[in-house]
């Protein structure tokens, strides 16, 4: 039994299944955001699959994911930016993934890294994994930024001023 | 290792199903776009089970940000065609109503 192919069945099982669910239901800001955090799961499931095979290689899989998905979120975001400044954050899924996708990502990501880290020991392969985790956490930022309903509230004020 | 990977598979497997499931079902392009991105993910991790990363590599650039942006894009641009063709209608209804009515 491979303790990192069983973490990545369960992170698969009870990450990534919900998020199928919520980008099939529900109103587009919510669609958008379980596609963001899919995303996130998606890559630190890759990353334990890469140690459970013991293929560091990959690894890259990951990496890309982790350039990638915050890219396909903005890709929304800019896109669907009328859609989403139109309507406020009404609904329940939306408004607690809007309030816990940063800290979620802040918890999570390191939860997977830092035994990665200490699996794979010092050297190049620690390295990338370090600069994944950053890239995960950053790229997390950015797009909840993008999409938060904080900022649309804050331009309908403006724009009733 | 054996058993953990066909329950990796066998877990994969029905996430691409529900994920496929949930694309056909979804009527609105734009509401599509984002199944669709989750079901390009579920084909990635699947592949990368079934030890082909090359492939998942490819399919994580396609599915997770080229199909939506294309599907976006596309919907905009009709969207946008049809605005400006209803504009041009009614145009023509009001110039064509109002040439009624110098004839009269």
């Amino acid at each position: 039994m491979n303790g990192w192919l069983l973490a990545a069945a369960l992170l698969l099982l009870v990450g990534f299944a919900p998020t199928v669910w919520g980008a099939a239901s529900g109103p587009v800001r919510r669609r958008i955001m379980a596609q963001n955090l899919a995303t996130l799961v998606a890559c630190l499931a890759v990353l334990l699959l890469a140690q459970g095979y013991a293929r560091p290689s990959y690894a890259d899989l990951g990496l890309v994911l982790a350039v990638l998905g915050p890219a396909g979120t903005l890709v929304y975001a800019r896109l669907l930016a009328d859609e989403l400044a139109g309507q406020p954050v009404r609904d329940r899924v939306a408004r607690g993934l809007d309030r816990a996708m940063t800290p979620l990502a802040a918890l999570a990501v390191p939860l997977v890294v830092v035994p990665l880290c200490v699996a794979a020991g010092p050297g190049r392969a620690m390295v990338k994994l370090l600069v994944i985790g950053v890239l995960l956490v950053g790229g997390n930022i950015v797009s909840s930024r993008a999409l938060s309903g904080r900022r649309a509230g804050e331009k309908a004020g403006a724009a009733d001023e | 290792m054996r058993p953990m990977n066909d329950v990796l598979i066998v877990l994969a497997l029905a996430l691409v199903a529900a994920a496929a499931t949930a694309a056909v079902l979804a009527r609105d392009p734009v509401r599509q776009s984002t199944v669709l991105a989750l079901l390009g993910l579920a084909l990635a991790l699947l592949f990368a089970i079934l030890q082909a990363p090359d492939v998942a590599l490819s399919q994580l650039a396609v599915g997770s940000v080229l199909t939506p942006l294309m599907l976006l894009l596309s919907v905009r641009k009709v969207r946008r065609k049809g605005r400006a063709d209803g504009r041009a209608d009614d145009r023509e209804q009001e110039t064509g109503s109002a040439g009624e009515g110098e004839r009269r």
